[in-house]
């Protein structure tokens, strides 16, 4: 039998802003421009919040600088009504499907307005109103969800689809395996889209796998696969629209591997000089999605400078404010941890909420 | 006004940082985020920015210097509102808070929930325990001590509180209590116990008790116990191996040459069990009062714990209550347990003539994983001849 592999890479728009006519995917004007401005705001987000973190005013920070094509790409082929199982660099997908950067500067500074009442880890960012279920911390395990979700979603005989990411490190894990196992014999209607940045933290991928490809995997679970220049949002979009239409007809799970590459370090509290040297690093800084979908704009008549710039200033007020915004909003009470375990409060939570209340005082933010 | 900007934690857990490079000098504008200094520490290397816009003042730290996390390194003046600082929602925002009755001002209870759980059913006021632990840790075992009221011998006595709700009374098994519910499980599960029972004429040693009692004088009680404590160990001296106990580690026998006889006594707070050590070099007098001063301190909560250890055999006498006879349980690791009951004065037959007797019943509980009913029936036979014939126990 012949190993089928996708070594090639899906690329529509390339890094000087020239595209395949015959491959560019139909978009509407209107959402082109949200993508762009959706991409532009995670870049400066994650400006403003790794300065944040930097000055001592968050506790932690994790980037998607360089990857904002993916998350943004691929959310953007979606149905309200679709679910997201985001791993962690993808504050694109919530932005994009109408959450605010206020919300997710309420979670960074996990303040009384956070959806999270401040319980999550930082950068954490989920959101009830546009589908996005919270990330947990370990690698991989969003995905079974995701084909859970799926698998819900099929026998309540509703369209819905579900897509969920995770980076090149969670190909390696149980939950992976499990995940792509289940959704190819039963034909879950979800979407797998591997963010291959070439690192898991500071190991390389070919320290991660023997595989020459990550989608490969893809292979031995009957899935189809499609492997995509990652930083170019229209190679993006239309891989995921094939992946969603197969999974809403009917057709099936489809694994994406969009290769990337992260501009900054895995987080706040790495230093990736350590692992990656600066030249690659350049490289990369020339394939930027961003830079490249705002060339495609520009030739597409729907920007110039002038309007990319009025756009940057927009935005960089906007999260300035939003920062300060949420700074400024009062912490939970010390009362709401002992909230949201039990329906009702058993008598020995009551107790030491009691207590808690009579040695700080009700209301008691820590400050 | 100046303020100071103190070193943060850079990266996740870092207690110092190098000042690599200011990006700033005194005295100049910054705006905020706009980077102000290179900063190494074991971890990252990051370019830290003004969280402030205004003039920087002062810089604190040289370059090149060490700085922990939370020192001052720069001095600035700004006239922006200080959006880091949360403002606390007014107090009367909050009047839905739950009533506080409990502890005391400024008390902290530190008890985990399981803790909390026992001081709620033994009644007991958290805020009132004294804990062990010198970090002010409240464990099960302080609540259980503040239970019992106080001192460690009256706890371990206590046999637990009771909570009285409509029909039915519940009282939490502890201390002694505890010990026993424990020790009879254990002896029950683990020894298949047999009962071989048999009736003995007491009349000589009721005639013999008289005499002890009228040569002891007034004052000193004498009773069976000593008589029959002197004819079991004549009794196991041929049959000793009711005076063993099983050694479970290595799988051995154990069979004691010392006669270490546990009387079993109806204390207050439950079932105790005081050894008279060494009961085979003890007179009927001294016997007596070894007895009863053990069975003194049995109902005040007095033993010690060398006085409960170190039995060889048990000997439970019902007598004083009642009853014709009884199945008692083993005293675990022992293998024998020799219960007497009343002395009656019953018709008997004697050479064809019915004769009224002071008669007793006894029984005697052995691990049958140990003794056969043979050897156990042979060793009843051989306690009778004692008790009928008191004067072998001089004779041998």
């Amino acid at each position: 039998m012949e190993l089928r592999k996708e070594t090639g890479m899906l690329q529509i728009l390339d890094i000087e802003g020239n595209f395949r006519k015959e491959l560019e995917p139909d978009i509407p004007e209107e959402l082109l421009l949200r993508m762009y401005r959706t991409m532009a705001t995670v870049r400066k987000f994650e400006e403003i919040s790794m300065g944040l973190q930097r000055q001592g005013r968050i506790g932690f920070y994790i980037g998607a600088a360089g990857q904002e094509a993916c998350s943004v790409g691929s959310t953007a082929v979606l149905g309200r009504d679709d679910w997201i199982f985001p791993a962690y660099r993808e504050p694109g997908a919530l932005l994009l499907r109408g959450e605010t950067v206020l919300q997710l500067f309420h979670q960074l500074f996990g303040n009384s307005l956070d959806y999270n009442k401040g319980r999550q880890m930082p950068n954490h960012f989920n959101s009830r109103k546009v589908n996005v279920v919270t990330p947990s911390s370990p690698i991989a395990t969003q995905i079974p969800h995701a084909v859970g979700m799926a698998m819900a979603a099929r026998i309540m005989k509703r369209k819905d689809v579900a897509l969920t990411f995770f980076g090149d490190g969670a190909t390696s894990e149980n939950d992976f395996h499990s995940g792509m196992n289940f959704a190819g014999v039963f034909k879950a209607p979800v979407i797998f889209l591997c963010q291959n940045n070439g690192y898991a933290i500071s190991l390389p991928t070919r320290r991660q796998t023997a595989a020459e490809t990550l989608v490969q995997k893809a292979v031995a679970y009957g899935i189809p696969g499609e492997r995509v220049d990652g930083n170019d949002i229209l190679a993006v979009y239309s891989a995921s629209a094939r992946a969603v239409e197969r999974a809403r007809s009917g057709g099936g799970p489809t694994m994406i591997e969009a290769i990337t590459y992260r501009l900054g370090p895995h987080s706040s509290s790495d230093d990736p000089t350590k692992y990656r040297d600066k030249e690659e690093v350049e490289e990369w800084k020339r394939k930027d999605p961003i830079r490249r979908m705002a060339l495609y704009l520009r030739r597409k008549g729907l920007m110039d400078e002038r309007s990319e710039k009025k756009i940057g200033d927009e935005i960089d007020s906007e999260i300035r404010a939003a920062a300060k915004k949420a700074e400024g909003t009062p912490r939970p009470p010390v009362e709401s941890i002992f909230e949201n375990v039990y329906s009702e409060m058993t008598w020995n939570l009551r107790e030491e909420m009691e207590e808690t209340v009579q040695r700080y005082g009700a209301g008691y933010t820590g400050k | 006004m100046a303020k100071q900007f103190k070193l943060p934690d850079v990266g996740e857990g870092v207690a110092e940082g190098e000042i690599r490079k200011w990006l700033v000098r005194e005295g100049e504008n910054v705006k905020e985020f706009q980077p102000l200094a290179e900063i190494m520490t074991d971890k990252v290397n990051v370019e830290m920015t003004s969280p402030f816009t205004g003039k920087v003042l002062k810089l604190s730290a040289a370059e090149g210097e060490i700085v922990k996390v939370g020192q001052p390194i720069l001095e600035y003046e700004s006239d922006e509102e200080e959006g880091a600082e949360p403002v606390r929602p007014p107090a009367e925002k909050r009047k839905e808070s739950p009533p506080v009755q409990a502890p005391a001002p400024g008390a902290r209870v530190k008890a985990t929930p399981a803790v909390r759980k026992r001081a709620r059913e033994l009644g007991v006021e958290l805020a009132s325990v004294r804990a062990d632990d010198p970090s002010g840790r409240i464990t099960v075992a302080d609540v259980e001590k503040a239970a019992g009221g106080g001192d460690s011998a009256k706890a371990a006595a206590t046999t637990g509180t009771a909570r009285t709700a409509g029909k039915e009374e519940r009282i939490q098994v502890s201390g002694v209590r505890r010990k026993i519910f424990e020790r009879m499980t254990e002896s029950k599960r683990k020894i298949p116990h047999f009962n071989y029972t048999d009736e003995v004429d007491m009349t000589n040693i009721v005639a013999a008790r008289n005499v002890f009692s009228r040569r002891l004088g007034e004052g000193v009680k004498v009773t069976y116990l000593p008589f029959i404590i002197k004819a079991l160990i004549a009794a196991l001296h041929d049959h000793p191996v009711l005076n063993s106990s099983y050694d479970e580690k290595s799988n051995e026998i154990v069979v004691k040459r010392n006669y270490n006889i546990g009387i079993a006594v109806a204390a207050p707070d439950g079932l105790v069990v005081p050894v008279i050590k060494d009961a085979d070099a003890k007179g009927i007098a001294q016997l007596s009062g070894e007895i009863s001063s053990l069975a003194a301190k049995a109902r005040t909560g007095g033993l010690q714990l060398a006085d409960v250890q170190g039995g060889t055999i048990t000997i439970t006498n019902v007598g004083p209550i009642g009853g014709l006879f009884s199945s008692p349980i083993i005293n675990y690791p022992e293998s024998a347990i020799l219960a007497v009951h009343r002395i009656q004065e019953r018709p008997v037959s004697r050479q064809g003539r019915i004769e009224l007797r002071q008669m007793m019943y006894f029984t005697v509980a052995c691990d049958h994983r140990i003794i056969d009913g043979a050897e156990a029936a042979m060793f009843g036979n051989r306690l009778i001849e004692y008790l009928e014939n008191p004067y072998l126990l001089r004779l041998e």
